[in-house]
């Protein structure tokens, strides 16, 4: 067992941080309890009722104000006046009118001055009757998109293309126009309105002035103020609250803020155990590793008291890992074999978009055509890659800067080669002008072959069963080759080529054959993403692709030396982690930036320069 | 003998020479008539030269080639918002643009040097990931902090509808700074080489007065020189040739005291410490030159130098993009220098200058030619931004080679005995 180093400050740090926890966890359980019981139920029934209160008193002071404009208008005809005599009659009535209403207060019913008994069982049936109306709407909003997934299911085709750049959000929008309601929801519908008509019996009890059309205007108005689809405590709460006018003071905030209260206590808890744990953590993780792994955790924390679906975005978390885990994995034996960083890892990534125009070319589809892509990538790539072993064997020790413009030419080449390769399928060709589109389609081709292979759902997220299958038998050939005599001779090139080299090994070739396997894991991974994202991106798109594996590996806790699989998954799933929560946690905060984005730049460069800065430089010269 | 130093040369210069071969046929499909090619060089040439004079001091005192120059861009476009939300007006507000990119590029540079050493020999990846990096930096400063957390009252420089720094600031509105350096003082090149001629010469003469060793013979052939070219530029041909271009004086004056500057600096203790540094990091230390303080200089100086060359860059235009203005700087930059035959560790003033009229002039050419040729300027677009690449990764990959042969040829001669 060993011992843990705790400073003074560390501990006094820890000591406030966990006594804050368990004030604000106290406070938060103590809201949550209390959602639930008689207190709670009270001053959240109380405000729905001063709502409705409010609102119908409106509607009484226009039904007043309605009669007594109609009686002058009345008079003024009588009286013979013209058109402009009755206007301003009428207009003095209202303005007259209004004044008398507030003056005898008939517009304005307090809580406590009457006896809402009855009005409060009423609305109470209302209430119930609407949220059970919403629960049946989503749930058969939910039976039908499962049911017609493919059909009303629309990418949009325009925005991926614009951000052909990087790492592209997945924009799906579901259409549900074709969507109509149930029998069940009519049903319940009706109970609703049934409710209503009750409330309205007892709204007229303390309102004698309100008509029944006026009851049927206010209908919307009422009931939105009481339930919504998709409705939680917090909104429910803050509706009421505006709509009641009331200020429901330091308990109504507890109640409110309840579950914000509890999450940031848990949050807190983890932070003092980070405090109090840090030196074995840092010398465990690292600097980055840590601050990335804690800035996710407080993503997950922000996502929940936001309310955002925190399980349907790990979900999308895990689609994102196997879409990306062979990019980054093709790193790995480029770090093994003494390459570096394989910054031209965009080199791979051409042999594997030609495997896959060839496959649209050749009209193949499904599995078979994935795999021919494949087939093809790796060829193209193992090719590639062998002339570049033998580039990187004549330039050792500098190969990152190298590698890095080496890859940005090739893509820049290749950017007049899409040009004027002589394709001729129409999906991949522009409608007018020359050369390729840039982005293709494949939805005709292998669009999420893996992703729906064997896919099945845990609550309400899917797992793309196949996906993560195909990952992890990549990482389990690399492992199983890593572990092989050729695997191990080719680490030890890249620990130490001098000693390699003296044990016999041929460094150089070692190099080649981990430089080519660099390079054709490239070419399946961008076969891979391409399936999953369901498009294939030309042009520039490669071009910074090498940079966000190379991040996403650096995170994992590789070095620019050393690296293993484990790095990859953990790397691949806290990068893209963030990435996902991150967007929405951003949007709903500050809506409509940008943020995520620059958000993705700073980590993604950081993490590279962390361990660029770790690689070398002694002050000495 | 002479036929070894021939191939020797075209080896050292396989880059330039290949790039004069490609600006030719460049030229000849291009279609476009000489005087109107060197209209737009002039016009390109004025706006870059700086920059691209900027990345001398690095590569000498052996950082490569400067890639985090964008930083200083940045400060530079940061500095010209600030002049904007200040409200200052005219040749002021470029002086004063000037006199804010000191200190904001200084404090950059000082951070880059401080990174850049502790990842010594991967200084250029190093500073590319830097610009990368400091990109993100820069937008969450225009997009958040500008415009949210610290007001901007100026809503020409605002989105509108949303909050941040617009996409594009416009520096040529009435009283803006665009354009203000070339509107000081323009000549036609006839008259310009005139100018340029007589402050060359009374500089060799004030040099040949206060050297101790009188060569006559050099100022002769100096002065000659000079004389020759001025006559040649009076020639109809000469001034059919350059019958568009009118040259901004102050521009060309300032390119040409930077390269002053560098070529005086070079000649003080602390040029010669950039050189050692350069030569061998160890000996240099060993010599007693505090190393990391040294390149951190040679960072910060190269810093604000291209902060002022994004700023001449900029007002020359007249606008620029606030987002993408910065990022390609760099790239275009280094490769720039090394068209005229700079590698990542020797480079002169006169190799950055022939480098950027080299590199523009197929900048200016290649979109004309690959629509002529291939009928698709497209192609050309997509030429040029290989060119860039090409060129780095080519004279990287030289360099490499070169630096790692003579170790081999080392080993092979220890063989054998």
């Amino acid at each position: 067992m060993q011992r843990v180093n705790v400073s003074m400050k560390q501990l006094i740090a820890c000591v406030l941080i966990v006594a804050l926890a368990l004030v604000l966890g106290i406070v938060g359980v103590y809201g949550l309890s209390c959602r639930g019981a008689d207190s709670g139920v009270k001053l959240l029934q109380d405000m729905r009722l001063q709502a409705v209160l409010n609102t119908a008193g409106t509607g009484a002071v226009d039904a007043y104000v309605a009669a007594e404009k109609q009686a002058a208008t009345k008079a003024a005809r009588e009286a013979g006046g013209g058109m402009k005599e009755v206007r301003e009659a009428t207009a003095k009535a209202e303005t007259e009118a209004r004044a008398r209403a507030e003056e005898l207060g008939i517009g304005e019913v307090d809580l406590s001055e009457v006896d809402t008994t009855a009005l409060g069982t009423a609305l109470s049936v209302m209430v119930a009757a609407q949220e059970a109306y919403y629960a049946e709407e989503a749930r058969a909003q939910e039976a039908y998109i499962a049911q017609n997934k493919d059909a009303i299911t629309v990418t949009d085709e325009s925005e991926a293309a614009e951000d052909a750049e990087g790492d592209a959000a997945m924009e799906e929008t579901i259409d549900l126009s074709g969507f109509v309601a149930t029998e069940e929801m009519n049903r319940l519908s009706a109970e609703v309105d049934e409710a209503y008509l009750a409330l309205c019996e007892e709204i007229k009890v303390i309102f004698p002035a309100l008509t029944d059309d006026i009851l049927a205007s206010l209908k919307s108005t009422i009931t939105g103020v009481m339930a919504a689809s998709g409705d939680t405590f917090e909104s429910c709460y803050d509706r009421a609250v505006a709509s009641s006018g009331m200020n429901p003071g330091a308990f109504g905030v507890i109640l409110r803020q309840a579950r914000t209260f509890a999450l940031t206590a848990v949050g807190l808890i983890v932070l003092a155990l980070v405090v109090f744990f840090y030196a074995p953590l840092v010398k465990k993780m690292g600097v980055p590793r840590l601050i990335i792994g804690m800035f996710f955790l407080l993503l997950c924390l922000l996502a929940l008291i936001l309310n955002l679906s925190l399980t349907s975005q790990l979900g999308n978390t895990l689609v994102r890992l196997g879409m990306n885990g062979v990019l980054v994995l093709s790193m790995l034996p480029g770090i093994q074999c003494g390459i570096s960083l394989n910054l031209g890892m965009p080199i791979g990534i051409i042999g594997g978009l030609i495997g896959g125009l060839l496959c649209i070319e050749l009209g193949m589809s499904g599995i078979v055509g994935f795999l021919f892509a494949c087939m093809v990538g790796l060829m193209i790539s193992a090719v590639t890659g062998y002339f570049y072993g033998q580039l990187l064997n004549r330039l050792k020790g500098d190969e990152m800067s190298v590698t890095t413009y080496v890859g940005f030419s090739i893509v820049s080449l290749m950017c007049i080669g899409w040009l004027v390769l002589p394709f001729k399928s129409p999906i991949m060709k522009w409608p007018l002008g020359n050369g390729l589109r840039t982005t293709i389609g494949l939805q005709s081709t292998y669009k999420h072959v893996l992703n729906n292979f064997l896919s099945f759902e845990v609550f309400g997220v899917t797992i793309p069963t196949g996906l993560l299958l195909f990952f992890a038998l990549c990482c389990f050939l690399v492992w199983l080759f890593m572990r092989s005599k050729t695997g191990i001779a080719m680490s030890a090139a890249g620990a130490n080529p001098r000693f390699a080299a003296a044990t016999g090994i041929d460094v150089d070739r070692m190099r080649i054959i981990g430089t080519m396997l660099s390079t054709m894991l490239a070419a399946v991974g961008i076969i891979v993403y391409g399936q999953s994202y369901g498009f294939m991106q030309l042009y520039q798109a490669p071009r910074q692709m090498g940079f966000l594996a190379a991040s996403a590996i650096l995170l994992g806790g590789a070095s620019t030396s050393r690296a293993k699989i484990s790095n990859v998954i953990i790397g691949t799933f806290l990068f893209q982690g963030v990435l996902t929560l991150g967007m929405p946690v951003a949007n709903a905060l500050i809506p409509g930036s940008t943020i995520s984005e620059t958000l993705r730049i700073l980590i993604s460069n950081g993490i590279i320069l962390y361990a660029l800065t770790k690689s070398g430089g002694d002050t000495r010269g | 003998m002479v036929k070894k130093n021939w191939r020797e040369f075209a080896r050292n210069n396989v880059v330039t020479i290949m790039f004069i071969v490609v600006c030719a046929v460049c030229m000849m499909f291009s279609g476009y008539t000489p005087s109107y090619v060197m209209y737009e060089l002039f016009g390109r040439l004025s706006r870059n030269a700086f920059i691209v004079l900027a990345l001398i001091i690095p590569i000498v005192a052996g950082m490569g080639i400067n890639f985090a120059i964008t930083i200083g861009a940045m400060a530079a476009q940061i500095a010209c918002i600030l002049v904007l939300e200040w409200g200052l007006q005219g040749f002021g507000s470029f002086l004063a643009a000037a006199a804010l990119t000191v200190p904001m590029a200084a404090i950059f540079g000082f951070g880059i040097g401080k990174i850049l050493n502790k990842m010594k020999g991967q200084e250029m990846i190093g500073g590319m990931i830097l610009g990368y990096f400091a990109n993100g930096l820069y937008q969450l400063l225009c997009l958040f902090i500008f415009d949210n957390i610290i007001p901007i009252n100026n809503p020409d420089l605002t989105i509108k509808g949303s909050s941040g720094i617009a996409n594009t600031i416009d520096l040529s509105k009435a009283g803006g700074m665009g354009g203000r350096l070339e509107k000081l003082w323009q000549l036609p090149v006839s008259q310009a080489v005139l100018v340029f001629a007589l402050v060359i010469a009374a500089g060799l003469l004030i040099g040949f007065v206060r050297s101790h060793r009188k060569d006559g013979k050099k100022l002769g052939i100096q002065l000659g020189a000079l004389a020759v070219v001025c006559v040649l530029m009076q020639l109809p041909v000469m001034k059919g040739l350059f019958s568009m271009v009118k040259v901004p004086m102050a521009t060309f004056g300032i390119v040409a005291l930077l390269c002053l500057f560098n070529v005086v600096l070079m000649r003080t203790r602390l040029g010669q410490q950039f050189r050692a540094v350069g030569q061998n990091r160890t000996v240099a230390n060993a010599a007693g030159i505090n190393v990391d303080k040294v390149r951190i200089i040679a960072i910060t100086i190269s810093t604000v130098l291209a902060g002022w060359g994004q700023l001449i860059f900029v007002q020359n235009l007249g606008a620029f993009q606030t987002y993408g203005a910065a990022d390609q700087v760099g790239l275009y930059a280094g490769a720039a220098i090394l068209v005229g035959g700079a590698s990542v560790v020797r480079a002169t003033n006169t190799q950055a200058l022939l480098g950027t009229v080299l590199f523009h002039l197929m900048f200016i050419l290649a979109p004309a030619a690959g629509k002529n040729l291939f009928g698709d300027a497209a192609i050309g677009e997509y030429f040029r931004v290989f060119m860039c690449y090409g060129v780095i990764a080519l004279a990287l990959v030289m360099h490499a080679w070169s630096s790692i042969a003579p170790k081999k040829k080392r080993v092979k001669a220890g063989d054998k005995a």
